[in-house]
């Protein structure tokens, strides 16, 4: 009870603190200063008509660069935490005939929705992350409805490294091409798609990255969830 | 070459930690191994860094996608990081070079990966230029350095990487709520710009916004009160880990704290964020010196010094004055050297012998002569005897105390070294003067190092003084915010 | 006077911290820590917003001038992800907690002390 009440004496003194912070940041105000820069150049400069994905890969792209690292460093590390020699699928109970024959239908057409979404990333909202997430939604559905399903992980790891060396490469074209680290070199210097701008080929190296992204993204969380849902069998 | 292929220090890492799957057909020697070579060839770059920024005395200003600053991130490898990411090679590859021979705990593949990104994470962290950019590098050492405490898969591993979650959540959080005000108050977030507009910030906003940043980073930093994962954590992680945890992973989050707080020099109530921040670093140094007295295990004992350490330099960095930051920078290397000394001395033995508790090192002196010889030099220099390196940085930072006014805090530092002392002592009482044993083989690569970190230790200990300069110059490269500012090719943007 | 939406970040990241500070089951800890994040990246998105523009998606009708800041968007589109990555890690040392206790309880899983 002492410690619940000490607990929301401090929770009373942070909220009132970060009110007082936020009192200076007046809500709906336009306060944009690089913000203003990007929404005036951002066509022009990187060919994408969605601000956000071009922010995301583009303008910060180093930030996404350390993002699917992070992202990386999970399934590794679930990996790593989670290993064992041997490990088998330990569930017993089949899916239900709803659930089977529901993901029979539509477990290709969440993966084919997985990649509208990245590849459209540079002209609608979504981008690499959302389209991986659904991507592996439906590996997620495939592991409820059958007991004895299992995604090829070894493959799945070496595709994931493989994605991943190719962004940083992609990344280092750019410093032979442009002179600088993650240079937009399909945009900037080759020019590639400038009378497209508003269709799919436009934006640069954006729909490569996020494909890459998409890719890499969608075969993590399906390694974690496989990491995850299988157990060690002794012998 | 170009400036720009200073970004080989981010993408080295990243390359061959993506490769590691696709090599995995090498077997668990070949990984090894081939750990080794990637993190000499990190020391390499690292080095050729080092060289261009000392010579030209110019930082290099890495523009990632070509953009410039305040639109685009931009790396800044000044004097500071050209000298921290070369300590951070250095001590990967050292413990590269350990891991080969000490590390048996499955899966290495991914044991690999992770401390290729906790060394890429560091690195980002004291290279980085943009304070989201920041964040996220802080979250890739977070969590690779969550998942190395767990590594070992025993139930104090999960238990002790479980606090160093929490509080890093909570941590990272606070951080990001700090990022947004400060973001919402100036509209951009990157740091030479920020420092540059800081003075037009609303003074509340500012306090509240830098403190909560402080508190954030507390955690990486290992400040009192949220510290408490850390002792835990080096205990339970692998002994390479414990290594870099200690010399390079916290200060990365020091280095952070400080580079934010000069930043924003120009803040009204900057001073009261000051005073707060040496408050927690006296208390982390006194807490964690009477904490290390009653350890019965020498790790642990160890890691409540290197958190006193710590709480030192944190002291020292939040002076506020020139020598204070200089004192600081230069305690910070020679942390480096001597907790890598003697966390490497411990861990071998620990491996060898089986355990890291008092008992063990009962004799070690006629069990393993050279280490414990090396273990005896790294305690000396953590006590601060002269003519060993902690000796010169401790002096400079309680006489930089001294002339900042905190004659209460240089007090209580001080009489925290006392119970350093004896427990030291303890411990080279217990190496040399205490149990019998039979003389073992001492493995050659190890004990080079052990030797060479060794040597370092006297040699900066007699000779400081270029040491000290490298730490003055280092030192300017945080104090001197406006040369900063002046050395970030800023572009205009809006009206 | 302070805005809805920021009072409900911070409502959450109270909510949040709440869970984390007071309960005991290692789960509840980590679903407080998604609140708070959740709430963190609603502050966010919320100190972007402009009065009365829409999404920086810049089609027909939709001007430069008519759009709110993308940058929070961007961060927030980041931070959830580092989220993620954080839950699914916390998940996995939970399991390894529950193999070698058997409980999730953490005034039990208490062996390294002092």
């Amino acid at each position: 009870m002492l410690k619940r009440l000490l607990a929301i004496t401090t929770l009373i003194i942070i909220g009132y603190w970060l009110a007082q912070g936020l009192a200076g940041v007046p809500f709906g105000q336009d306060r944009m200063l690089v913000g203003k820069y990007y929404l005036e150049h951002v066509v022009e400069q990187t060919g994408a008509v969605n601000a956000v994905t071009a922010v995301v890969v583009n303008y910060r792209g180093f930030d996404t660069l350390g993002e699917v690292t992070v992202l990386f460093i999970a399934s590794t590390g679930v990996g790593a935490l989670l290993w064992s020699r041997k490990k088998r699928r330990t569930a017993r109970t089949e899916g239900s005939i709803v659930l089977t024959t529901g993901t029979r239908l539509l477990a290709p057409f969440v993966m084919l929705f997985g990649v509208y979404i990245f590849i459209h990333g540079h002209l609608t909202p979504g981008g690499g992350f959302p389209g991986g997430a659904t991507i592996a939604t439906a590996f997620l559905l495939l592991y409820m409805a059958f007991v004895t399903y299992e995604i090829p992980h070894r493959a799945f790891e070496k595709i994931e490294g493989a994605v991943g060396m190719t962004y940083v490469i992609v990344g280092l074209i750019g410093l032979a091409i442009g002179g600088y680290f993650l240079y937009d070199w399909i945009w900037q210097t080759w020019g590639w798609g400038h009378d497209n701008i508003g269709r799919l080929f436009s934006g640069g190296f954006i729909p490569i990255i996020y494909t890459i992204i998409g890719i890499k993204v969608g075969t993590e969380l399906s390694g974690i969830i496989d990491n995850m849902i299988k157990e060690e069998v002794s012998k | 070459m170009n400036g720009q292929y200073a970004s080989l220090l981010i993408a080295l890492p990243l390359l061959s930690a993506f490769f590691v799957p696709l090599i995995k057909g090498l077997g668990e020697r070949g990984i090894k191994y081939y750990l080794a070579v990637i993190t000499a060839l990190q020391t390499g770059i690292a080095a050729w860094v080092f060289q261009q920024v000392y010579s030209t005395g110019k930082p290099i200003i890495v523009m990632a996608g070509g953009w410039k600053p305040p639109v685009g991130i931009n790396l800044y490898i000044g004097h500071f990081a050209a000298l921290f990411v070369l300590i951070v090679a250095v001590v990967s590859f050292f413990t590269a070079v350990f891991s080969i021979w000490s590390m048996k705990v499955q899966p290495i593949d991914k044991y690999a990966m992770l401390f290729l990104l906790l060394m890429l994470g560091a690195t980002g962290m004291i290279a980085t230029g943009d304070i989201f950019n920041l964040f996220v590098f802080m979250e890739i050492t977070a969590i690779s350095a969550y998942a190395l405490t767990a590594y070992n898969k025993t139930g104090e591993a999960a238990e002790a990487s479980l606090k160093y979650m929490i509080l890093g959540g909570i941590g990272s959080s606070f951080f990001l709520i700090g990022v947004a005000l400060i973001y919402g108050s100036l509209g951009t977030l990157n740091m030479a710009q920020i420092a540059q507009l800081a003075g037009n910030m609303n003074p509340t906003v500012a306090q509240v916004g830098l403190a909560l940043i402080v508190f954030g980073l507390a955690v990486e930093a290992e400040l009192f009160p949220l510290n408490a994962w850390a002792p835990d954590a080096y205990q339970a992680a692998p002994h390479a880990i414990t290594v870099m945890f200690s010399a390079f992973v916290v200060k990365a989050g020091l280095y952070a704290t400080a580079r934010l707080l000069y930043l924003m020099q120009a803040v009204g109530s900057w001073h009261d964020v000051l005073k707060l921040l040496v408050a927690m670093a006296t208390l982390t140094v006194v807490v964690a010196e009477f904490a290390a007295l009653r350890q019965k295990d020498v790790k642990r004992m160890i890691a409540y010094s290197s958190i006193s350490q710590v709480g030192m330099i944190a002291f020292a960095l939040a002076l506020g004055s020139q020598a204070g930051v200089d004192a600081g920078v230069f305690h910070m290397v020679n942390h480096a050297v001597v907790k890598a000394l003697l966390f490497l001395g411990v861990g071998y033995v620990g491996i060898k012998l089986g355990g890291t508790a008092m008992e063990n090192f009962q004799g070690l002196g006629k069990r393993m002569p050279l280490t414990a010889f090396a273990l005896t030099i790294g305690s000396l220099a953590a006590v601060g005897i002269p003519l060993f390196n902690i000796f010169w940085s401790k002096v400079r930072i309680l006489i930089a105390g001294v002339e900042a006014g905190y004659t209460w805090g240089v007090a209580l530092i001080l009489g925290a070294s006392v119970v350093e002392a004896v427990y030291y002592l303890r411990f080279i009482h217990a190496m040399w003067f205490a149990g019998e044993g039979e003389r073992m083989r001492e493995g050659l690569a190890i004990s080079l190092i052990l030797l060479l970190l060794a040597a370092l230790v006297i040699v900066i200990g007699i000779y400081p003084d270029y040491i000290w300069s490298l730490a003055q110059k280092a030192g300017s490269d945080i104090f001197n915010v406006g040369q900063y500012i002046k050395n970030v090719p800023l572009m205009e943007v809006g009206a | 006077m302070i805005s809805v939406y920021y009072f409900g970040a911070i409502s959450l990241i109270l909510i949040g911290l709440y869970a984390v500070l007071v309960k005991k089951n290692v789960l509840k800890m980590l679903i407080g820590l998604s609140i708070m994040e959740t709430g963190v990246n609603l502050l966010l998105v919320s100190i972007g917003y402009i009065s009365g523009r829409s999404a920086p998606i810049l089609s027909e009708g939709i001007g430069p001038n008519q759009a709110v800041d993308p940058i929070p968007q961007a961060l927030v589109l980041t931070a959830i992800v580092i989220g993620v990555a954080t839950t699914a890690m916390a998940l996995s040392v939970a399991i390894i907690l529950y193999g070698k206790y058997g409980t999730l309880n953490v005034e039990e899983i208490r062996r390294l002390r002092g």
